[in-house]
């Protein structure tokens, strides 16, 4: 290499490095740090009357039916997914998808007929690779009515073998575009799954909690900012938790700044792990330990209008046969076991998934007896009942 | 073109000139020389046919990346340089280029796998995204093996090219520098690198 050679490549390198600088140089400028919409249960009249009303999606079918995840859109639309198939992790297994459309404003309609969406096939061939089945879906809804939906594929291995894929509908599900893949792991880019509730930031773009399950098991954040043609996206992610103690995080805004996830707990002592962020969620208090037992298993939550946390779990450290809420009080120190939805010894009852919505109603939907996909709707006047009972 | 288009079409790179380095291996050990540019075009035709000509459904190449969808631009670079070293006879990585991306491989991985499959609190894996002191770093890295002319920098000049223009499907500075092929074949050899100098050096003292 001669001199003039030489320098030129080292320009060449100085302008190449300056282009992502400048690029982090005007995000930074022009917007502040992250920073989260709060999300919570909208507070009822003070005296509205308890509700609460128990439905399964879908017809019964003899497949098995896992990890369901719920949107609403704009005018009251709610949608569901859910995977499918002959067990969990068989070849045959697709994502399938509902909406449930208001009959006028305030009077809820049917769902429709779920219908799949991806399978392994679609899959394949929009990612041109080859996808051996496919895994939990998460959807949520964002500006302009559109429908996203990320979801887990497999090329090789179990679950371990994991990948994020990313799809958006822009006519409320009808059609979806052709799925895309989320790099999120140096190594071989597997072991990236989702399954709890996005949280938007305000100014835009969503934090949504994603975990790893290889050789560590730990829970993460994936930055996720699409474009506003909704076709373009970035995304980054960052760690919520180390080594193997918890997974599958779910992610509660408390204010602008500050957050608290609740963890899957994997370790030892079975028991919900909790963290704290304070600075819109770059940095994290090392996990600890609430009271409130878990098997393993799939944990959701949601702020309520006062300031306290409802979680869905399984109140069990050994099965999920039972499906439970709780209350905290507002430091999340101590728990209140709400309500006991579900108890069939020997049965799986698991992976809530909770969505506040507009009218002020909470939705749960969680997986029944890995048959069925029921779905709960109450108010806080009915939770709050529920919690006085109790007493 | 689209993006999509580029990052597809950009995969197709590497299974293609490892599959001419594959048949290049095997006439070696048949005893046939696969020197010479009229053998190469050749091979480069039927290589090329081979990995798009599509196989159960997928051309061959994107069976390659469903395993693996980022292979690093060192990686490439170093098949791509073993591929024209038998067809030309002459080197585009000399052997110092080569041993600083051994080093470069071996650093990167064992700073980057472990700590990323989840050993401590830092995940320096998030540090390819947006700007942060990888990028300062692997600037400054880059000028200085370029001002001791050493060829791996230019390896390095390509990896932020290829990173401005997104031919990788990721986005992560990290996935353009390191994959798990190349840390594991950097190591190898520097392990062989080790046992050889030892070995030498055992020599030596026996002679003496």
């Amino acid at each position: 290499m001669n001199k003039k050679f030489v320098f030129i490549l080292i320009l060449l390198t100085l302008l190449l490095y300056a282009r992502p600088f400048w690029q982090w140089f005007q995000a930074k400028k022009g917007a502040p740090g992250p920073s989260f919409h709060v999300v919570s249960a909208l507070p009822g009249a003070t005296n509205e009357r308890p509700f609460m009303k128990e439905e399964f999606i879908g017809p019964p079918g003899a497949m098995q039916v896992h990890a369901a995840s719920m949107a609403e859109l704009g005018d009251g639309t709610l949608a569901a997914v859910w995977y499918g198939g002959e067990y969990e992790g068989s070849k045959d297994t697709r994502i399938y998808f509902t909406t449930r459309v208001p009959r006028a404003p305030g009077e809820e309609g049917e769902w429709s007929l779920p219908r799949g969406i991806v399978d392994r096939v679609s899959a394949g061939k929009e990612l041109k690779r080859y996808i051996k089945k496919t895994g939990n879906p998460l959807i949520f809804s964002g500006p302009g009515d559109r429908l996203w939906l990320i979801y887990v594929t497999v090329s090789v291995g179990g679950w371990s073998g994991s990948a994020l894929n990313v799809t958006v509908s822009h006519d409320r599900g009808r059609n979806w575009a052709p799925g895309r893949r989320l790099t999120l792991s140096p190594f071989f880019n597997v072991s990236e799954l989702v399954r709890n509730n996005p949280l938007p930031l305000t100014g835009g773009g969503y934090v949504i909690p994603i975990y790893h399950e290889c050789i560590g098991i730990f829970s993460e954040l994936l930055w996720f900012f699409p474009k506003s043609d909704g076709k373009g996206l970035n995304y980054r992610k960052t760690r919520l938790t180390w080594g193997k103690r918890f997974l599958q995080p779910t992610i509660v805004a408390l204010s602008p700044d500050s957050a608290v996830t609740f963890h899957r707990g994997h370790g030892v002592r079975k028991n919900i792990g909790m963290s704290f962020g304070e600075d819109g969620g770059e940095t994290w208090t090392a996990p600890g330990y609430i009271e409130l037992p878990n098997p393993d298993a799939g944990i959701a939550a949601l702020l309520l209008s006062d300031g306290r946390v409802l979680l869905a779990y399984n109140h069990h450290r050994e099965t999920r046969e039972n499906l439970s809420l709780a209350v905290s009080d507002r430091g999340f120190r101590s728990w209140r076991r709400a309500a006991v939805l579900e108890d069939t010894p020997g049965e799986e009852f698991s992976y809530p998934y909770l969505l506040p919505t507009g009218d002020g109603s909470i939705h749960l939907v969680y997986t029944w007896k890995r048959q069925r996909i029921k779905h709960v709707v109450f108010n806080e006047a009915w939770l709050h009942k529920q919690v006085s009972d109790e007493r | 073109m689209s993006e999509e288009i580029i990052i597809t079409g950009f995969s197709f790179l590497f299974p293609f000139l490892l599959l001419m380095l594959t048949v290049q291996s095997v006439l070696r050990r048949l005893g046939k020389s696969p020197g010479g540019w009229r053998p190469a075009v050749i091979l480069g035709f039927f290589s090329a046919l081979a990995v798009t000509v599509p196989v159960g459904g997928l051309p061959l190449a994107r069976w390659v990346a469903s395993l693996n969808a980022n292979f690093s631009i060192p990686l490439t670079a170093v098949v791509l340089h073993r591929v024209w070293k038998n067809a030309s006879g002459t080197a585009l990585l000399d052997g110092n280029a080569l041993r600083v991306g051994w080093i470069f491989g071996g650093i990167g991985g064992v700073v980057l796998y472990p700590m990323a499959l989840g050993l401590g609190p830092f995940d320096p894996y998030s540090q390819g995204w947006g700007f942060s002191s990888l990028f300062v770093v692997s600037m400054g890295l880059t000028v200085f093996l370029l001002v001791k002319k050493n060829r791996f920098g230019v390896v390095l000049v390509f990896c932020i090219l290829s990173y401005n223009l997104h031919l990788l499907e990721s986005s992560n500075l990290w996935d353009y520098f390191i994959d798990p092929f190349f840390v594991s074949v950097s190591l190898a050899a520097l392990v062989r690198r080790f046992v050889k100098s030892k070995n030498r050096r055992d020599n030596r003292m026996e002679k003496s």
